[in-house]
Formats: structure tokens, C-alpha cells, sequence
């Protein structure tokens, strides 16, 4: 329903985001993944009708919205990545207001007003002034205040930024349950792997303005050479089974550690059964086996040789 | 339109610190200073040489005495001298026989008031002097402060306006609305501020996302700061004329008018700053620069009449802070109609229209 093709904004004459094209499809919670300075809150303006792109377009349901942004406007909601709120009224006026602009007032304002409160769980505390909440507290108001005129599609940049584990998971299963049970689109900007993998279909991996990767969550780890690093947690160091287990043509690579053996198998091979024997015949008593597959963590890694947070 | 109007003083009504302080200092400001221009009124010795007869010292000062707020005593030129420099007294009067001298302390602010008056003093009298030579009646002066008496005598007061080196300087109405129009200032730069802040913090891009038109939000602003703006100065005139009697002339309508126009074009030039300006702090700085700038060059904190640098004078014609008090003062000192308005108040409209389409355009353009 919504897409956008070769996006491109320059600052400058310094290009922030370049040649960007992705889509949603009705329904869909894609991510939208990258460090800090990807690119990914001038992407979310420009589709967002906030920026002109400089070159690229963005249409919705198959009509450009550069020109004629009302369209999208209309059946877009956006979190904003800053606390965009006046803190000195309460979250009930703040929700009144945003209402209000979008043309609502009286029995519907208010019912709509309930409806986004109990949503993001602030029913209780909608009479406080929004200066006096918590960081997460005013994250959910920020989310509320753009679902105001029930959107179709709702567009989230980093909304769980700089709050607390518990306001985190909150947001994150408040967000899931608005895709599941609500049915709204979302597109959810985010630095952090963790959320994207729980939250998304599908996945965009940005840097420096533009898209290395894309795909669905699985699609995107298959990128990944197929390897499996499996942790052998040991009460002792056994030098026979070590040097056996080295020896061993299925097994990549083979090194101590501090607590056992560290292993690299090719993926998919199952060698589990293959290392118990050997473990059974040297006897070594085996305390913890850890099994890694690779996270979208390890994918940005191996796309860009960089992590994503530091 | 309505509704971002409204969020303003929904907002105001949680946070109404800063306005509220602009009124109280203007409030204090007047009442310290044109109180003490009117509670404690000024003795001036006088003295005269042996040049004017005791008859006519006598005259003098009867006449001179007429004030309210002045007080003119005979003493020996010895005397006078003697107290102005041990400054018992501020200042000291020499009477001659169609002319006088003043002698001053350096730097009293209270001379520019005293002195104005002295002068209408003698030129009145000396040209009912004239008259009474001129013509053969005589009973001239008799007639003449019979007339004096009659409302139509204030037409030939107002004819000394704009008469070379006489104004007619009420120290009570020039600190009134000057301090008004000055804190006024920074009520409206400081709620316009509000729009950058908007923007600064994220709410601006709800408010563009949300079927409101862009002139609407910035109408809604405009007309929260005026609103915010001419209330303040309406109350502390309606305060002074009736709290503390304060003599505004009896064209209120007027007043309010005059206030509002100037109002607008403070918006205008608002609006003006903000498309200059990139933050809220930024604009803390410009703001008191440019309000005493334009308090000192456009007359606010003394009469624009004893400004006689050439450069300032031009200055002071672009600012629309000249064209409100000499407006306010004209209607409410000399009682002038609304016929002598319309070249201030067309004055104001047109800078206050010039500075809104700078000010949004400049406004757009770093959008
Ligand atoms: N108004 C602007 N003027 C100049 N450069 C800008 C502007 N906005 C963004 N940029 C630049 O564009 C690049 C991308 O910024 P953007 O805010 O889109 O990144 P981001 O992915 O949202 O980062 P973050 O995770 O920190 O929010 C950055 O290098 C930034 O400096
Ligand atoms: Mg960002």
C-alpha cells in the first residue's frame, strides 16, 4: 500500500539518504534497522510528507504524495523520535488538543481520547501533567497522541530511545498487539536488533543512507555463511578429547576456553550426538552445551564489519 | 485556528509566571516613577534681581504656583544657590524680566518636566502681555482666564503643540505608556516564542501532519501573543486611570484602539525576529536588546521630543513604538480626534504588514 522509490535528501550538498526504495504491504510491521546517523529519521520524514526528498518519490496505494501530501497525512499516524508533547498540560489535554486538530470534539473526541489512553496503559494517570511522567510514561503519550485520528499505518522512530527495561517491553508488546489485534501497519525504526527481530516480518538494514539488506528475518540470517558456534561447558580441562575433537573433519575450528571447548560447525550438520559420544568416552562430565545460531546483530556485523551500537 | 488559539491559553493558565511578571513590572515601574513625579511635590527657590520690581516677582510666581506638583518659593539669590549645592534642593529658578534661568544638578531627570513647565509659564504670560499691549482693552486678562475655565481653552493649548521648543510634557501619562508599550514588548516576543519552541521540540510537525493549514497554526499564534499583548497594556492603563486616578483624557475607545494597532505591528516585528532567530535562547538574548533599543530611540523612557540626534530621529521614525505613545499621547494630553490618527495608525498598520511578510517568509525559508 505504501512504497517508495530511489528516496534521496541531500543537506548541502551531503547526501543523508540515498537511492532508498521499500515497501509495506497492508498489515505488515516492518523494521527499519541502523546505527545512529543512517539516515533512518530523514527517510521516515521524507515518506512521512515532513521533507521534500530531493530526488525519489513516495506513493501511496499507487499515487505520488510528494505533490499532493493530504492522502497520506490523513491515514498516517507518526511517533516522532523527541518527546513531541506540551509538557505542562496533562496527557488528557495534550490528546484533547491532538483530537482536536483532526477535527474531533465533543463525545467522539473523548471516546477516542479513552480508547488511545487504555492502549498504551495511562488510563489512571491522564489527569497529570506530562512533565511530572516517567521517561517511558511520556513515551506512550507520544505514541498515543498519533493514534488520535486512527491511522492505517503507523510510523515509529526509535520509540523505546532512553527509558527503562520495563516501559520497553511494555511499548514493544503494546506496538505488537497494535499490528496483530488492531491491524495497523507499522514501520518501526529502531537501533536495537533485539526489538526488530521480535516485533517485525520484515526487515530494512540501513547505513549511511541507504538500504545494505533487506528481507524477512530468516532470508536476512541466511546471509550468514552457514555456521554454528556450539559452547561446551566442562567441570575439567580434557586434553584426549580436545585434541580428538580437533582432530575431527567435520568441525571447523576447535579452541579452549576458560570453562571447555569452543567449537565451529557447519550449519545444519548434526555433530551433537557425534561430541556426547566422544565426551561419554573420555569421561568428562558435561555441565552446559550452548548452541548459537546468528542474530541480525551478527548480520550487521558481517555486512559492514561494524557493530551497531558504539 | 481556534484551537491552537486556545492551546495557547490553556497553556498560559499553567504557566503564566513570565507574563504576569512583565504586568508587575510595568505596574512598578509606573507607580515608582510617575509616583514620584506627582506624590512629593518639588519646592524650587526662585530669586529675581533688582532688574523686576516686587510687584512683578509676586506675579511670577502666583502664576508659577498654579502647578499641582511644583512649588515656587522667594528667597535670596544667596539662598537659592546655597541649597542647590548642598542639595537641599534639586534645582533653583532666577527670574528675569521676560526671560529665566535654571540652574540644575547635573543630570535631573525631574528638569526635562520642570523646565517644560516653566516655559509654558512664560510664554503664556508673555503673550497675554503682548496682547494686553496690542490691544486697547483692558481688561484682556480677566477675559482670558475667563476663557481659561471654558472646555474651549483647550483647543489653544493644543495649538501649542508643535510650536517650536514647547511639548506639553505630562511625566505621569509619558511614564504610563511608555513602560507599557515597552514591557509589552517582551510579552509578545516572549509568547511568540513560543512557535520556535514548537518546532524545536517536535509538536510543529503534529500540528503540519493534522489537516490544519499553515497559516492557521501561525494565526493561532499571532493571535494568542496579540491577545496576550494588548491585555496587558489595557489593564495597566485601565489600572492606573481608575486605581490611581491617572487623567487619560475621556477617548477611551481611542486609546484602545491606538493599542491595538500598535499591538499588531509589535506581532508583526515578532514575527519578524522569529524568522531570525534559530532557538529559544537565541531570542533571549535579542529580545531585551531590542525592546530597550527600541524603548530609548522610539520615546518610551523619555519624550521622543528631547531626542535631537539626527540618526536616532530617523531610527525612531521606523519604530512602531514612536507612532503609539505619540499617538496615546496626542489623544489623551492634547485630546486630538481620530482625525489625527490616521497617520500613525496607517504608519503602524503598513510597517506592522511589512515585517509579517518578511518574518514568515524568513520563517519558510529556514523550514
Ligand atoms: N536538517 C539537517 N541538516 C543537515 N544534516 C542533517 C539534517 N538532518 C539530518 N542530517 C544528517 O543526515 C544524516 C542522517 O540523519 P538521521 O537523523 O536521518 O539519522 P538517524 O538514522 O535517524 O540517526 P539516529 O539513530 O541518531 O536518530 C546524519 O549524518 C545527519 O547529520
Ligand atoms: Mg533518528
Amino acid at each position: 500500500m505504501l512504497e517508495t522509490e530511489g528516496l534521496t535528501k541531500s543537506f548541502k550538498g551531503k547526501k543523508a539518504v540515498e537511492g532508498v526504495s521499500l515497501y509495506l504491504d497492508k498489515g505488515e510491521s516492518v523494521g527499519l534497522l541502523g546505527p545512529n546517523g543512517a539516515g533512518k529519521s530523514t527517510t521516515i520524514s521524507m515518506i512521512s510528507t515532513l521533507a521534500r526528498p530531493t530526488s525519489g518519490d513516495v506513493r501511496l496505494n499507487g499515487k505520488s504524495v510528494v505533490k499532493d501530501p493530504s492522502a497520506m497525512r490523513s491515514v498516517l499516524g507518526v511517533v516522532p523520535q523527541e518527546i513531541a508533547l506540551y509538557e505542562e498540560l496533562t496527557a488528557h489535554e495534550n490528546l484533547q488538543f491532538f483530537g482536536q486538530i483532526y477535527g474531533l470534539s465533543g463525545k467522539p473526541l473523548e471516546t477516542a481520547i479513552q480508547h488511545v489512553l487504555k492502549l498504551v496503559g495511562l488510563e489512571d494517570r491522564q489527569k497529570e501533567t506530562v512533565k511530572t511522567y516517567s521517561g517511558g510514561m511520556k513515551r506512550r503519550v507520544n505514541i498515543a497522541a498519533a493514534m488520535m485520528h486512527k491511522p492505517d499505518v503507523i510510523i515509529m522512530d526509535e520509540p523505546t530511545v532512553g527509558i527503562d527495561p520495563q516501559s520497553r517491553s511494555y511499548i514493544l508488546e503494546m506496538v505488537r498487539r497494535l499490528n496483530k489485534e488492531e491491524g495497523l501497519t507499522v514501520l518501526y525504526t529502531s537501533h536495537y536488533m533485539e526489538e526488530v527481530e521480535r516485533l517485525c516480518d520484515r526487515v530494512y538494514i540501513m547505513d549511511h543512507g541507504s538500504i545494505i539488506a533487506s528481507g524477512t528475518k530468516d532470508e536476512l540470517k541466511r546471509i550468514l555463511s552457514g555456521e554454528e558456534t556450539v559452547w561446551i561447558e566442562l567441570d575439567r580441562a580434557y586434553p584426549e578429547l580436545f585434541a580428538e575433537l580437533k582432530m575431527n573433519e567435520h568441525i571447523i575450528q576447535a579452541a579452549e576456553t576458560e570453562k571447555g571447548i569452543k567449537l565451529i560447525i557447519p550449519k545444519g550438520k548434526r555433530m551433537l550426538a557425534e561430541i556426547f559420544q566422544l565426551a561419554e568416552r573420555h569421561q568428562a562430565q558435561i555441565l552446559n552445551v550452548n548452541v548459537q545460531t546468528p542474530s541480525l546483530e551478527d548480520v550487521f556485523l558481517h555486512l559492514t564489519g561494524r557493530k551497531l551500537r558504539d | 485556528m481556534i484551537s491552537v488559539f486556545l492551546l495557547q491559553w490553556q497553556r498560559f493558565r499553567r504557566a503564566p509566571f513570565m507574563v504576569l511578571s512583565f504586568l508587575t513590572l510595568s505596574v512598578v515601574f509606573i507607580g515608582v516613577m510617575a509616583g514620584a513625579n506627582t506624590g512629593n511635590s518639588l519646592t524650587i527657590p526662585a530669586y529675581a534681581d533688582a532688574s523686576l520690581s516686587e510687584t512683578q516677582q509676586a506675579e511670577w510666581l502666583t502664576e508659577l504656583n498654579r502647578s499641582d506638583n511644583l512649588s515656587f518659593v522667594l528667597v535670596s539669590e544667596g539662598e537659592a544657590r546655597q541649597d542647590v549645592v548642598d542639595g537641599d534642593s534639586r534645582m533653583a529658578l532666577q527670574l528675569l524680566a521676560d526671560d529665566y534661568r535654571l540652574l540644575v544638578v547635573a543630570d535631573d531627570p525631574a528638569r526635562f518636566e520642570v523646565e517644560s513647565y516653566i516655559n509654558q509659564v512664560y510664554i503664556r504670560e508673555l503673550r497675554i502681555r503682548e496682547l494686553e499691549e496690542q490691544s486697547a482693552a483692558v481688561d484682556v486678562r480677566e477675559r482670558l482666564d475667563g476663557m481659561l475655565e471654558e472646555p474651549a481653552m483647550t483647543v489653544s493649548t493644543a495649538s501649542l503643540d508643535g510650536g517650536e521648543d514647547t511639548f506639553v510634557y505630562d511625566g505621569q501619562l509619558q511614564m504610563l505608556f511608555g513602560m507599557s508599550l515597552f514591557f509589552s514588548v517582551y510579552t509578545i516576543l516572549f509568547s511568540l516564542m513560543k512557535i520556535v519552541e514548537e518546532k524545536q521540540f517536535g509538536t510543529w510537525n503534529r500540528l503540519i501532519l493534522s489537516p490544519l493549514k499553515k497559516w492557521q497554526i501561525y494565526l493561532g499564534h499571532m493571535a494568542y501573543s496579540f491577545s496576550v499583548g494588548y491585555l496587558q497594556i489595557v489593564l495597566v492603563i485601565l489600572l492606573f486611570k481608575y486605581l490611581f486616578n491617572f487623567d487619560v483624557g475621556n477617548q477611551f475607545g481611542l486609546l484602545l484602539l491606538i493599542t491595538a494597532v500598535y499591538t499588531f505591528s509589535i506581532v508583526a516585528l515578532g514575527m519578524l525576529v522569529m524568522g531570525l532567530v534559530r532557538t529559544p535562547q537565541q531570542l533571549q538574548a535579542v529580545v531585551p536588546i531590542l525592546a530597550t533599543g527600541m524603548a530609548m530611540i522610539g520615546g518610551a523612557f523619555w519624550p521622543i521630543e528631547l531626542v535631537s540626534n539626527n540618526i536616532l530621529l530617523a531610527i525612531s521614525k521606523v519604530l512602531p513604538m514612536t507612532y503609539g505613545l505619540d499617538a496615546l499621547k496626542s489623544v489623551s494630553i492634547y485630546g486630538e480626534g481620530l482625525a489625527a490618527l490616521y497617520e500613525p495608525l496607517s504608519i503602524m498598520l503598513l510597517i506592522g504588514v511589512v515585517l509579517m511578510g518578511v518574518g514568515i517568509n524568513a520563517m519558510e525559508r529556514k523550514a
